[in-house]
């Protein structure tokens, strides 16, 4: 009896093993990638491309593919995907897309204007769909024929092409028998991109992978993207360094230590991002804070005390690249760079203790009451406090370093982090004193340039960039012009004249150019982009549609 | 009859006290919850983006009454609003999916530190000043004075990245898909919450330990006992009849309270072992500034405490005769 007891048990084993095993090696045969594009407390099966504050970042690009890819770090070349070509009107008034024939939905159906027109007309109906702000460039869209669409624009604009191809197309089929899309979860997404199908969900992992209607599957050689939830970045660290993942954009303190000496297939790859720089409040609510934050030599003064290489190599690790343009444009942009102006300022941007010491002096910033640090040429002592969001350790580093730099030559001031919210908000209201802030990074200067400098961004609802509060309605209009004309020639002639003025004034302390996060592992996949494959822009996360490109450059390793 | 009345009403003032402080605690708080969303976003934000997002979120910058009134019917109609952050599901759904998991980890870590703690603590008493007295209840104390941050971070580091022994995150496996009556996922749950369990008790079994044996001790001094004893009953009937049913009573509160303050979650434990509980809400609704998310966690936090008072109070009575006689 008891060897029947034994054997039944082995059976039982048996099969419970091969049970559990069987769908695990049909999934095997498949090739998975396993990226991270977002820190989640839980994963809730939301796919909706409209609401992207709360939808699964795989959603974009991977299930609604894009008209077009503007890739950035080529200059904003275009790639087409959905759309085959556009054309732009002389007056820059109107732009036609060509749809590309023969794309299907993965339910079968067609792709065509139809849905183009439906999706452009539903984020009119609904404006809380219009994440990308599109409606503001757009006022009509016109079907020409089943593959053909004209966009009127609000403006000249010759920059709409790439404004209209942020808005997923999704199709009218679905999407038009929804009652309140603004509600819709789309767990079971139709959809026009790569990865449709959606094979396994739980709230700590979700698998979506091709299916046959795609239409470019014969450059797709990824069948599936794993997504892990991921709480926070030590989470991650935990799981990257254990070689589980092979694709994300995090930051990963001291990297080659931490991670690339952890395994030979560990790599990764730093790529330009958007100037850093300390803003100062020029309506500083104290008169003494006031009287020396305006005057152009003690800001000179400050940026000339500032060490950048020394900021970059301890708070950084040494990803980044120093930024001695008083105009903050930065080192990836010298191609828009009117050189007389950048040589002009750079003496005023560059490490020089004794310099910014006799600046101050001749400024009239002078030590009266003894105390090591200069007062005011009206004789009022002030100390500066500098404030950068808790948590952001590499800011706060970095202001800790500005600090004992200021001290250096005479300049009293002192670190804060208060927590984002907070720290938000005093630059809003124009409360604080100095704060060091990070900028968008494009593929021409216009958009780190409108959203740091444009006083239209100094609203109490505007972001942080703007909050100098400097105003200069000469700047505010050469920003506005900008691509109100489609000649390069002409876009360099305005980005010269910007950087005159902002550099003339030295209305930011610029640190340092920063560099994006981009971590792979060759262990499963290669073909990856990298600084010898340099393709475009190589992260992870959703706002980057060049990350489709490079999945389809991807090939499983066998 | 009386006392059961003067407790309610007492309850029903309380309820709506901490209602209101549930209202205004995250209104305090700078910042709002589309500034948060956009704190960290890596395009650009225009005016145009945060209108369309404070549209679709329905944002109403009515004034601060208004909200006040539309707040106090949702709490008595149990409608909690919609989660800014896991837009568009509804603040019910939100807490939902996290609730069995705090309850489940949160009241077996209370029960199982009460049972222990209370035994170990009656066996203390009984054999005061013995070796195992001497050791135990001290031992107990030092582990509970120890953050239980220290603790869980230890056990974390030890038996899951040193030894790899347990998980480092999640209820259960990733991937798999929930299946109560499955023997296997089952055995997956309980190893994935070992280590948190032991983290959440091992804190908490000094505490009853002392409280029980504080009790018994004076009991024990008492004449009853002595009488007992005199009678020649059993030690086994003595301890466990005589002393500890009536050093029960103040633990009984202890027990009472401990549980309704599990609902909360354990919010370091979850935090630490990434658990999707109710605490691990807390900290994201806190840090997004979703304000509807963090009233409804708070409100059913105060539901829960009341609730269990109320038990506690009806307990006394059923076990204290004294109180009955006094209403």
């Amino acid at each position: 009896m008891f060897a029947n007891f034994k054997k039944t048990k082995i059976t039982a084993l048996v099969l419970a093993v091969s049970a559990t095993l069987a769908p695990q090696v049909a999934i095997a045969e498949k090739s998975e990638l396993v990226i991270h594009p977002k820190e989640f407390p839980t994963l809730i099966r939301n796919f909706n491309p409209f609401l992207t504050t709360s939808n699964l970042h795989t959603t974009a690009d991977f299930i609604y593919e894009p008209l077009v890819i503007f890739n950035e770090m080529k200059g904003n070349e275009p790639v087409f995907r959905l759309a085959t070509g556009f054309e732009m009107a002389k007056d820059l008034l109107s732009v036609t897309f060509d749809i590309r024939e023969g794309v299907k939905w993965s339910d079968g159906e067609k792709f065509t204007a139809d849905d183009v027109v439906y999706t452009f007309n539903l984020i009119k109906a609904k404006k809380g769909l219009d994440f990308s702000g599109a409606n503001k460039v757009v006022t009509s869209v016109k079907k020409i024929n089943e593959y053909k669409v004209e966009f009127k624009l609000s403006e000249p604009n010759s920059n709409a092409p790439y404004d209209i191809v942020k808005v997923p197309v999704v199709p009218q089929h679905v999407w038009s028998k929804i009652d309140k899309p603004e509600e819709f979860l789309n767990e079971n997404p139709v959809g026009s991109g790569p990865f449709t199908a959606i094979e396994t969900f739980t709230p700590t992992l979700y698998v979506q992978c091709t299916e046959s209607t795609y239409w470019d599957s014969a450059n797709l050689d990824v069948d599936c993207l794993k997504v892990p939830q991921i709480a926070n970045n030590d989470q991650f660290l935990a799981k990257a360094i254990n070689s589980e993942i092979d694709w994300s954009s995090n930051f990963i303190p001291d990297i080659d230590k931490t991670y690339a000496s952890k395994n030979p297939h560990h790599k990764y790859w730093l790529t330009p991002a958007g100037t850093q720089s300390f803003v100062i409040n020029f309506k500083n609510p104290d008169a003494a804070k006031n009287e020396a934050l305006t005057n152009v030599d003690f800001r000179r003064a400050f940026s000339m005390a500032i060490d950048r290489q020394t900021i970059i190599d301890i708070a950084f690790y040494g990803a980044g690249v120093k930024n001695d343009f008083a105009s903050g444009l930065g080192y990836a942009f010298e191609s828009w760079s009117d050189e007389a102006v950048h040589n002009k300022y750079k003496k005023f941007n560059t490490y020089n203790v004794e310099g910014a010491k006799a600046l101050l002096a001749k400024a009239g910033f002078k030590d009266i009451n003894d105390d090591g640090f200069v007062e005011t040429p009206s004789g009022k002592s002030f100390v500066l406090e500098i404030q950068s969001p808790n948590g952001w350790s590499d800011f706060n580093n970095t202001v800790q370093l500005a600090v004992e730099n200021l001290e250096e030559v005479g300049i009293q001031a002192k670190a804060r982090t208060p927590d984002f919210a907070v720290y938000n908000k005093a630059m809003q209201d124009a409360t604080y004193d100095v704060a060091y802030t990070n900028y968008f990074h494009g593929s021409d200067p216009h958009k780190y340039w409108n959203s740091a400098y444009n006083s239209k961004f100094q609203t109490s609802a505007s972001p942080r960039f703007a909050m100098h509060h400097w105003k200069n309605e000469k700047v505010d209009s050469l920003l506005n012009s900008f691509y109100k004309t489609a000649d390069k020639a002409e876009q360099v002639k305005i980005a010269h004249q910007i950087q005159a003025i902002i550099a003339a004034d030295q209305v930011t302390i610029p640190v340092m150019s920063g560099l994006n996060n981009y971590q792979y592992n060759t262990s499963r996949f290669t073909g990856w982009w990298n600084e010898k494959n340099p393709q475009g822009r190589p992260m992870s996360f959703s706002g980057i549609p060049e990350r489709l490109l490079q999945v389809l450059d991807l090939k499983p390793v066998k | 009859m009386g006392f059961f009345l003067r407790r309610l009403s007492f309850y029903f003032i309380a309820l709506l006290f901490a209602a209101t402080l549930n209202f205004i605690i995250p209104r305090a708080m700078p910042g709002d919850p589309v500034t948060m969303m956009f704190a960290n976003a890596t395009f650009e934000v225009t005016p145009e983006r945060i209108a369309a997002m404070k549209e679709l979120l329905g944002f109403v910058d009515g004034p601060l009454y208004e909200q006040f009134f539309i707040y106090i019917k949702s709490v008595l109609t149990w409608d909690l609003g919609i989660s800014v952050q896991f837009f568009p599901l509804s603040v019910n759904t939100v807490l939902g999916n996290a609730v069995g998991w705090s309850l489940f980890l949160a009241g077996t870590a209370v029960l199982f530190s009460f049972t222990l703690g209370s035994i170990l603590g009656i066996f203390a008493a009984w054999r005061r000043g013995s070796k195992f007295d001497t050791i135990v209840s001290p031992g107990m104390l030092v582990i509970q004075a120890v953050p239980q941050v220290v603790t869980a971070m230890l056990l974390l580091f030890i038996f899951s990245i040193t030894l790899r022994w347990f998980p480092t995150s999640y209820a259960y496996t990733a991937g798999v898909t929930p299946d109560w009556t499955s023997w296997t996922f089952l055995k997956d749950v309980a190893y994935h919450a070992a280590l948190p369990l032991l983290g959440a008790s091992i804190v908490q079994i000094g505490g009853f330990l002392i409280a029980m044996r504080n009790n018994m001790i004076n009991l024990l001094g008492e004449d009853y006992i002595t009488m007992a004893k005199g009678k020649g009953l059993s030690e086994n009937r003595i301890v466990f009849n005589y002393a500890a049913r009536n050093a029960m009573l103040p633990s009984v509160t202890a027990l009472s309270m401990s549980l309704g303050m599990a609902i909360g979650g354990q919010m370091i434990i979850e935090i630490i072992f990434n658990y999707p509980g109710l605490g691990t809400v807390l900290l994201n609704a806190i840090n997004a500034r979703d304000y509807q998310v963090l009233q409804g966690q708070l409100l059913v936090m105060t539901l829960f405490m009341l609730f269990f008072n109320l038990l506690a109070d009806m307990l006394y009575v059923l076990l204290d005769p004294r109180l009955r006689k006094g209403a």
